[in-house]
């Protein structure tokens, strides 16, 4: 290739890139205000999973729930579930995981999430989505009225995916960034 | 008999095979004419349903155009009523969507003047009564109290599938907005995560001076 032909070919690549770089114009503020709304949402799944999951919460208002918490997830997202009478973490589809949630055999569940934060920062992927890493931990406890307890503590990294959306509401054309959680893997369980 | 001599037009010298290709020809040039002839009907039917719906489009238009102007000499019901027949029409045209949706908001803001402090009275006191109710869901001690609290709420607006749009930046003169809601999923979030952390940014009602679209802020 002679010297002309590459600088063509790098010009030609440059100006096949620039739409691409003009969407990249996301101010620090506007960035800022998107990773708030994808930890907030991570944060309301924590409380779905914690009404979800009480034995006082009515079977409809459970299954209402759950379908506020399917909203938040991406098709196909798995939960992983940890225990410390076992070494293997088992994954459910969450829909599954909520279900299993919800009929666990005990006479009072608690859950709690604390110390959520990002442990990689949402970055712009070539598709155009944001992805980034939240980290939780969610202590558990459940007690049976025969005595049985169980309890443990697990850090759990959750993938979250950002992506700008449209939607028409009565011939209105609405931009809008849709939050959607992945998978949910376990990291570490301790008692 | 010879099939020749009962030809009735022997004089005429046709034998029975040519007569048959000249009758199959004609049908078959008839049939093409006539169903040429459905096409083109079919094609100016078309056509003059078309005209005849930019014609209503265009009339639609001015008409719309007509209640956005101040000086239509016109009275609310009037205009209402001119509305409520366009919208009727469902002329399903992005220009004519455009100005009903325009006209629809000066006509409830027509109809707030119009009631005069009464009615503006009324949409602050509908603000001040969603933020009490917002903050009574989200704090509400049990899930009968909180639903009583929605029930209510949800009078407020002309449906439970309003609009919610929470604006989460306005940098740079930008709207950025979360997944858009309904008011009554909007609701139930607040009673589940027992946090009211939106504020309202704006409201907007229909003729009836229901809320149809709440635009709501992160604080």
């Amino acid at each position: 290739m002679s010297k002309y032909q590459f600088i063509f070919v790098c010009v030609f690549a440059w100006l096949i890139s620039l739409p691409t770089l003009a969407q990249d114009d996301v101010s620090p503020e506007r960035k800022q205000a998107i990773d708030s709304l994808a930890l907030e949402k991570v944060k309301d799944l924590g409380k779905y999973i914690s009404i979800i999951g009480n034995k006082d919460t009515p079977f409809s208002e459970a299954n209402r729930v759950i379908e506020r918490a399917m909203e938040l997830f991406a098709d196909g997202a798995q939960m992983g579930v940890s225990s410390l009478n076992r070494e293997e973490v088992k994954y459910y589809g969450v829909r599954k995981y909520f279900e299993r949630l919800m009929a666990l055999n005990y006479d009072r569940v608690t859950i709690r999430w604390f110390n959520i934060q990002y442990i990689s920062d949402l970055e712009k992927q070539p598709d155009g989505r944001y992805v980034g890493v939240i980290t939780i931990y969610q202590r558990f406890q459940g007690e049976s009225d025969d005595g049985l307890k169980y309890m443990d503590t697990t850090k759990k990294d959750i993938t979250i995916y950002v992506e700008r959306k449209q939607t028409q509401i009565g011939g209105r054309v609405i931009g809008f960034w849709d939050v959607l959680l992945g998978d949910i893997r376990v990291t570490e369980t301790t008692s | 008999m010879n099939i020749k001599e009962a030809i009735p037009f022997k004089g005429l010298n046709f034998s029975m095979s040519k007569l048959l290709l000249i009758s199959m020809i004609a049908a078959v040039s008839i049939g093409s004419v006539g169903c040429k002839s459905q096409k083109k009907l079919a094609r100016e039917a078309a056509a003059k349903e078309a005209e005849a719906k930019a014609i209503q489009i265009e009339k639609a238009k001015a008409e719309l155009n007509r209640l956005l102007d101040d000086n239509s000499g016109l009275s609310l019901e009037e205009k209402e009523r001119i509305l409520n027949r366009i919208k009727s029409m469902n002329l399903n045209d992005p220009e004519v969507n455009a100005l009903i949706r325009q006209v629809e908001n000066k006509l409830a803001e027509e109809r707030a003047a119009l009631e005069g402090n009464a009615g503006g009275a009324g949409n602050m006191e509908a603000e001040q009564r969603l933020n009490q109710y917002f903050d009574a869901i989200a704090n509400a001690g049990s899930i009968t109290a909180a639903n009583r609290n929605i029930n209510e709420a949800l009078s407020l607006f002309s449906t439970p599938d309003a609009l919610v749009l929470i604006i989460i930046s306005k940098s740079g003169g930008q709207k950025d907005y979360d997944r858009p809601t309904s008011i009554k999923k909007y609701l139930e979030y607040l009673k589940d995560q027992k946090k009211n952390i939106n504020a309202i940014d704006n409201i907007v009602y229909d003729s009836q001076g229901k809320i149809k679209e709440l635009e709501l802020i992160k604080q």
